[in-house]
Parts: structure tokens; C-alpha cells; sequence
């Protein structure tokens, strides 16, 4: 391809961003504060924010067969039909459009664009704790992160309050608090269990989950009105996304060129400098191959996508991948696992009831392995999450026998309380879990198919069958009846938290990023969405990837300055 | 034919040895249905529905449209063996409502017509344990009236009238209000 010197510069920026979900809306808009002229690079469509949520606003009945996807979803979109429905399948991609080949079943739940996920997202934010950092170096699976909770402590708050978090302060170790806005409130049955485990487990508590949701209106959005259609994309900016927050920002300062339509096929290395040069792209509008060019790059891309697109990067230099002189690229790839858990209904509170839909449910922090505990048959912890409420008519009609006003009758008034939760489990980095490049077969833009080969292992299936047993144990002592324990065993991905292709570490030989998440081998290249973690903790990872792009960000701007880049 | 037994012995059968099992059976339970075989009904799946979810103080399954309800999600949603079921299931009850009463269900009194669901649900209530009702209607689809009660509750839940004036709708609730006293007749909330 010929570029001309004129077009060069049309296409030359200070900072490019690949990606524009979370964590690259955050990369776009600190670097566009900064004053850099940054191009955020995003696959999919452009969405904007209000005009480009189509349901937003409907009512249950204008979805003429409900929340049901057809028969044509599901045989189209085998792996995106069991996450989405016609409510918010926009936000998904097609898997017949966009393959990838599982070498174990994994689900690869994916939203081509601008915003990425960040409009489908869960929206719990955790910090993570010195007990999740030191854990590597402490029993020796995986490399030692290159970082402390010191380290990331100021970046979580900054993070925090920019995004707005509701919660409550609890004072743990395992669970540090944050810049909170007002909690989201538990209800009589949540506070009812709260209570009991109080009362038998001084190392146990519940605790009201802290969301992005907004308790009150902040930075010219919300506040939450707690109608719990979060998925759909919130007219209200009710919660956070690039799309109502960071990439607005990014734009309102001018420096921001947004190119939706555009995959980046490949990082352009610069051989003579021995940096990154640029990015290759094709614009799926018009099937062209473009070049663009400049001084850093920040790769946020999504994990698997993250890794594809580096392991797809070769030169003489980087024979194996972009960066991939340790030969880590691509492995050590986390997901929580979610599955297991128990349900319950309480026979009290008969004559207390709620109103509104408040968008999260409860949080029992990590109680497990606070310190190594030897008779546990599994490293690390979990969290449980749940929801109480009453049972409602979805509930109830497959419990009420036969037909007519009495059926109705039931169908149509509250039913008992009842909780649902499950743990949200560490998974350990295990090399063999990893991405790869399929040499045969191509997508439509002729790139090789992403292969990912993913497996839970002993640990964390022991660590289920305990989330099973402590779940059950907190509902019996809270006195619940029809406690059943389940365990869905979905494989991976089903959880949405990739992670850990590109990790962080001290060592060039053992790991792809240092500790400001730069990469070892090419130092103009910052990597801070979810392939940089070096090891999963249980906690929901966005914030933690919010606040280290955030970091990364500061670092990458500094050295710029200083020319070091 | 009592179907259902049918269906249970060749199930007992394909349990013993798998071989047993018809696959002119197998091929005729996975054919496509005739998108007309189920609009022609559903003037009965409006009556049948109104069974389920009678008027009352608040409009009953009819009013609330639930028959467009049905029809949609079985054609558009419902895999082909699923849809079988259900058009077999229409076919048993019209031969039952005509063998009881000599004549159709239309025409039958609002006694008949309740009689004739009540035998229908006798014959849809399974096995005794779960787990044999699973494999079953993951093997044949859900028996007739628990699939279709299942879709008339859906369909009236999420309608107009059925959320509005059956349950209690809140459309935009503003506020999250955690524990308030349960009102007198107070009903269940449309949504979650």
C-alpha cells in the first residue's frame, strides 16, 4: 500500500485507542484531557447515547412474543441467543457473522460497538485487596502481580468518582471501600438473612451491592429510576457507560476523532525504533485497508479480542505475536465462574412488600481463606450475590396447580419471600487456558478465527460444591425452607469476565506488561482492559480495569513528555 | 389413541433399549407445522386462554389478546417438536370434546368446556418424579396444558390490560422503596 506523505499525516494522532467499551472510553477521554489528538478505534456501529437505545423506553407488551427469541436467534446466534432477547439484542453481535471456534464449549458473549459492553455490563464495581494482589506470590500459581492495593488505592477513587458508585461502607480488609455515593437499600427479607449471618459469623456479612448505578444525579446524569432495564441502554444516564459518560467527554474536548466501522487487523511495528508505529484497520463499510499512525498506542480491545489481535501482529521482530517474547500471550485466560448456589423461601414479612426495581441485588464479601485455611480442599475465595423478593407471577405459575379464578387469583397477588444467590468464584491462571489463532479457517474480512480452548479445574469445581454447602448453611440458620442448592455448571465465558491473556508482571520472561501495564518489548504500547490481570480475585473486574487505564493513562502521558517514548 | 400413554410406553421402551424407538415417529414429531393448523384455532385458544385467566374484576386472558400471544411465540419461538406437541394436543382435546359431547368445543356450555380442560390437565400432570418429567419434555415437549397455560400466563402477564389492571404496573418508578406495608388486595407487580 502507497501512502502519500499528506495522507500520512492526515492519518497520524498522538494516541490511538482500540476499543471503546470500558475500558477504552476511560483510555480515549484521560488522553484527550491530556490534550492528545486521539483516534478511538471501534469494530462495530457507532451508538449513541439516548438517540440509539430503541427499547429503552417500551412496555412489556409492545414485544408482540415477549421476551422470547425466535427460532432463527438461536439457530443463528447459538452462543448470543442464551445471553440476549429482543429487548436488547442490538447490543449483541451475530455469532453466524462473527465465528470463533471453541475447543471446549465457551461462551464468548460479544457487542461490536461504540460502547462496547459497557451498555450490557452487570455494573458491580469492586476494589480489589492486598489479599488478592499478594496471592500469586503467596502460593505460587501464577507470577507475582507487579502491583499493591497501594498502588491502585488513589486510581480507584478517581475512577469512582467520576463514574458514580452507590454503596456502603463496611471496613474490610478483603474488600476495601471506596468514594461511595448513597446506597441502594436492602430489603426486609435481605436484611433478615444480613441479620443472621451477623449473628453467627462474626467473619460473614451482607452487604447492599455497589453498582454504577446513581443514587443521585452526578455529572449531568441520572439520578437511577429504578426501573432495572439497565440492558436496554438508560435514556436517563441512570448508570455508567462510555457512551453516557467517558466518550462524551472525550469528545467535549475537542481531541477526540471517534472511527466507528473499523477493525484493527493488525499493531505496525517499527523495526528502526523498535516501538509501535500504528495500527492497520479495515473499514468494514467500505472493505478498504487503512494505516494510521502514532506516538502510543492503547490496546482495549476486550481480552480474547485483545489477544488475537497482538498474536495476529507479526514481524521479523515478533515472529510469535506482538510482545510475545515470554510466550504468555494469549494464555493464562480467567473467567469467574458463577453456577453454583442455593434458593430459599422464608415463611415471614408476609405483610411487607416493595416498590420499584432497584437494578442490583446483595454482596456477601470473601469469607473464605481471609487466611490460609488448610482445611479447605481449594486456594482463593468467592463472593455470594443474590436478590430476595417476593414470587411474582414468573415464579408462581409453575408452582399453582390447575386453571381458572382461583389460578388467577394466586397468579396475581405476591407470593412468599424468597432468595436466589450464588458465589462469583476465583479462578486460578492456568497456562493451558488460552486463545489462539486458527490457521485455517477466516472470517469474512479474511482474519483467522479466534480458538479458545478454556476449562475449569479441580479448584474451582471443589470451590463450587463449598459456595453450595455455605449457602445452604446461611439460609437453614436464617430459617428458610425448600432450600435448594444448584449447580448450572456453564462453562466458561458465561460469567463475561475474560480475563488474564497479557498479564502484568515484573519479569519480561514470564509476563507481557510491566507494572504501569506497558509492554515489556514495546514500550509505546499500553494494554488495560482485562488481558492485563495477572490474576482473577473474585471481585467483578471493571473498575479494576477503569482505574489501571486511568493509571496507565497519567503514566504513559508523562513519559511522552519526558520523551521517553 | 390415548397419546399420552403412547407416548409414555415408548419412552419406558426407549429408556430399555433405544432401539425401539419409531424414527418414522421421530421425523413425524420434528416435521414443520402449517402456520394455518394454528391460526384456524384461535378462536379456541382465546376460549381455552379465558379458562386459564378468567374476566373477573380485571379482564380475563381474552379481553387481553392472549390467542395473538400464543400464536406468535409458537410460531416464531417454538422449536418444531414443541409446536407438534401442541397442535397434537389440540387434536386430542377436539377428539375427546367430540367423543364426551358429540360436538365441538365452540359449541360447547362453559361446564363442558371446563370439564374437557380439567381432563386435559389430569392428563398432563406427568410423572411423579421430577426428574422423569424433565427428560420427558425435553424428549417430547411440554404436555399440552402445561404449555399452554405456561404461554397464557405469559401473554397476559405482559399485556396491556393484563399488567396494568391484573397486576400492578409501575412503568417509571423514580424511587426504590424497600420494605412498605403489603396494601388490602394489593396485587403483584407486572415486572421485576
Amino acid at each position: 500500500m502507497y501512502i502519500s506523505d499528506k495522507n500520512k499525516q492526515l492519518n497520524t494522532y498522538d494516541a490511538i485507542v482500540i476499543g471503546s467499551g470500558i475500558s477504552g472510553g476511560w483510555a480515549a477521554m484521560e488522553l484527550c484531557k491530556k490534550g492528545l489528538k486521539t483516534l478511538l478505534l471501534e469494530r462495530g456501529r457507532d451508538v449513541k447515547h439516548v438517540v440509539d437505545y430503541p427499547t429503552a423506553m417500551l412496555n412489556p407488551w409492545d414485544f408482540k412474543a415477549g421476551l422470547n427469541n425466535t427460532i432463527k436467534d438461536r439457530e443463528t446466534d447459538p452462543v448470543q441467543s442464551t445471553a440476549y432477547s429482543p429487548a436488547d439484542k442490538h447490543f449483541y453481535v451475530s455469532d453466524a457473522e462473527h465465528p470463533y471456534v471453541q475447543e471446549k464449549p465457551f461462551n464468548w458473549y460479544r457487542g461490536y460497538q461504540v460502547g462496547g459492553r459497557s451498555l450490557t455490563w452487570g455494573r458491580q464495581c469492586y476494589r480489589l485487596s492486598d489479599l488478592d494482589f499478594e496471592a500469586n506470590h503467596k502460593d505460587g500459581f501464577g507470577v507475582d502481580w507487579p502491583i499493591r492495593y497501594k498502588d491502585l488505592e488513589q486510581w480507584y477513587s478517581y475512577a469512582e468518582s467520576f463514574i458514580g458508585v452507590s454503596g456502603n461502607r463496611e471496613n474490610l480488609p478483603q474488600l476495601p471501600d471506596g468514594e461511595f455515593l448513597t446506597p441502594m437499600e436492602l430489603n426486609c427479607i435481605e436484611k433478615h438473612l444480613g441479620d443472621s449471618i451477623r449473628k453467627h459469623d462474626e467473619h460473614r456479612l451482607l452487604t447492599i451491592a455497589r453498582v454504577a448505578n446513581l443514587t443521585r444525579g452526578w455529572d449531568h446524569r441520572g439520578p437511577c429510576q429504578n426501573r432495572n432495564l439497565c440492558n436496554r441502554g438508560c435514556p436517563f444516564g441512570g448508570y455508567f457507560s462510555s457512551n453516557s459518560s467517558t466518550i462524551p467527554a472525550a469528545m467535549a474536548t475537542g481531541n477526540l476523532t471517534l472511527r466507528p466501522f473499523s477493525i484493527v487487523t493488525e499493531l505496525l511495528f517499527d523495526e528502526h525504533k523498535q516501538k509501535a508505529k500504528g495500527v492497520r484497520v479495515i473499514d468494514t463499510l467500505s472493505n478498504e485497508v487503512h494505516e494510521f499512525y502514532a506516538k502510543i498506542v492503547f490496546v482495549n480491545a476486550s481480552t480474547i479480542a485483545t489477544a488475537g489481535l497482538l498474536l495476529n501482529s507479526v514481524s521479523s521482530r515478533f515472529p510469535d505475536g506482538f510482545g510475545n517474547g515470554s510466550g504468555q500471550l494469549g494464555h493464562n485466560l480467567m473467567d469467574h465462574h458463577s453456577s453454583a448456589g442455593a434458593y430459599g423461601v422464608h415463611e415471614a414479612y408476609t405483610d411487607q412488600y416493595y416498590k420499584g426495581r432497584r437494578p442490583c441485588g446483595f454482596l456477601i464479601p470473601r469469607y473464605r481463606n481471609l487466611q490460609d485455611d488448610k482445611s479447605l480442599n481449594f486456594k482463593r475465595g468467592y463472593n455470594i450475590q443474590g436478590h430476595g423478593e417476593r414470587q411474582e407471577w414468573m415464579d408462581k405459575a409453575q408452582s399453582i396447580d390447575g386453571f381458572g379464578e382461583d389460578f388467577k387469583a394466586q397468579l396475581t397477588t405476591p407470593g412468599p419471600w424468597t432468595i436466589w444467590m450464588a458465589g462469583w468464584g476465583e479462578c486460578l491462571p492456568y497456562f493451558d487456558n488460552k486463545v489462539s489463532l486458527d490457521n485455517f479457517q477466516k472470517d469474512k474480512w479474511g482474519q483467522p478465527l479466534l480458538k479458545i480452548d478454556f476449562a475449569f479445574r479441580e479448584n474451582e469445581h471443589n470451590m463450587m460444591t463449598d459456595i453450595q454447602q455455605t449457602s445452604a448453611e446461611m439460609f437453614e440458620k436464617a430459617g428458610f425452607k425448600n432450600i435448594d442448592t444448584f449447580n448450572y455448571n456453564k462453562p466458561g465465558g458465561s460469567t463475561i469476565h475474560e480475563m488474564g491473556t497479557a498479564r502484568m508482571g515484573h519479569d519480561p520472561k514470564t509476563s507481557v506488561l510491566n507494572k504501569f501495564n506497558q509492554m515489556h518489548e514495546a514500550k509505546n504500547v499500553f494494554i488495560t482492559d482485562g488481558s492485563c490481570m495477572t490474576s482473577s480475585a473474585c471481585q467483578n473486574p471493571s473498575l479494576t480495569y477503569m482505574a489501571l487505564t486511568a493509571r496507565a493513562s497519567q503514566f504513559a502521558y508523562e513519559q511522552l513528555k519526558k520523551g521517553e517514548l | 389413541m390415548n397419546r399420552r400413554l403412547y407416548i409414555k410406553s415408548v419412552f419406558g421402551l426407549a429408556v430399555a433399549g433405544a432401539a425401539s424407538f419409531s424414527i418414522f415417529k421421530w421425523v413425524s414429531m420434528n416435521r414443520a407445522i402449517v402456520p394455518a393448523d394454528l391460526i384456524h384455532k384461535k378462536e379456541m385458544l382465546a376460549e381455552l386462554a379465558e379458562l386459564i385467566i378468567p374476566q373477573t374484576d380485571t379482564p380475563g386472558a381474552k379481553a387481553a389478546g392472549v390467542q395473538d400471544y400464543i400464536i406468535a411465540v409458537m410460531l416464531n419461538c417454538t422449536p418444531a417438536k414443541e409446536q407438534n406437541k401442541f397442535i397434537d394436543g389440540i387434536a386430542e382435546l377436539e377428539d375427546y370434546t367430540a367423543d364426551q359431547y358429540g360436538k365441538e368445543f365452540l359449541k360447547c356450555s362453559l361446564a363442558e368446556r371446563k370439564a374437557v380442560l380439567k381432563h386435559m390437565a389430569k392428563n398432563s400432570s406427568g410423572y411423579s418424579y421430577k426428574i422423569l418429567n424433565k427428560i420427558n419434555n425435553k424428549l417430547f415437549g411440554k404436555p399440552f396444558f402445561l404449555k399452554l397455560r405456561e404461554l397464557t400466563v405469559e401473554g397476559y402477564c405482559q399485556s396491556r390490560l393484563g399488567a396494568t389492571q391484573g397486576l400492578a404496573y409501575d412503568y417509571i418508578p423514580h424511587t426504590f422503596d424497600a420494605c412498605i406495608p403489603l396494601l388490602k388486595n394489593q396485587k403483584s407487580w407486572a415486572t421485576k
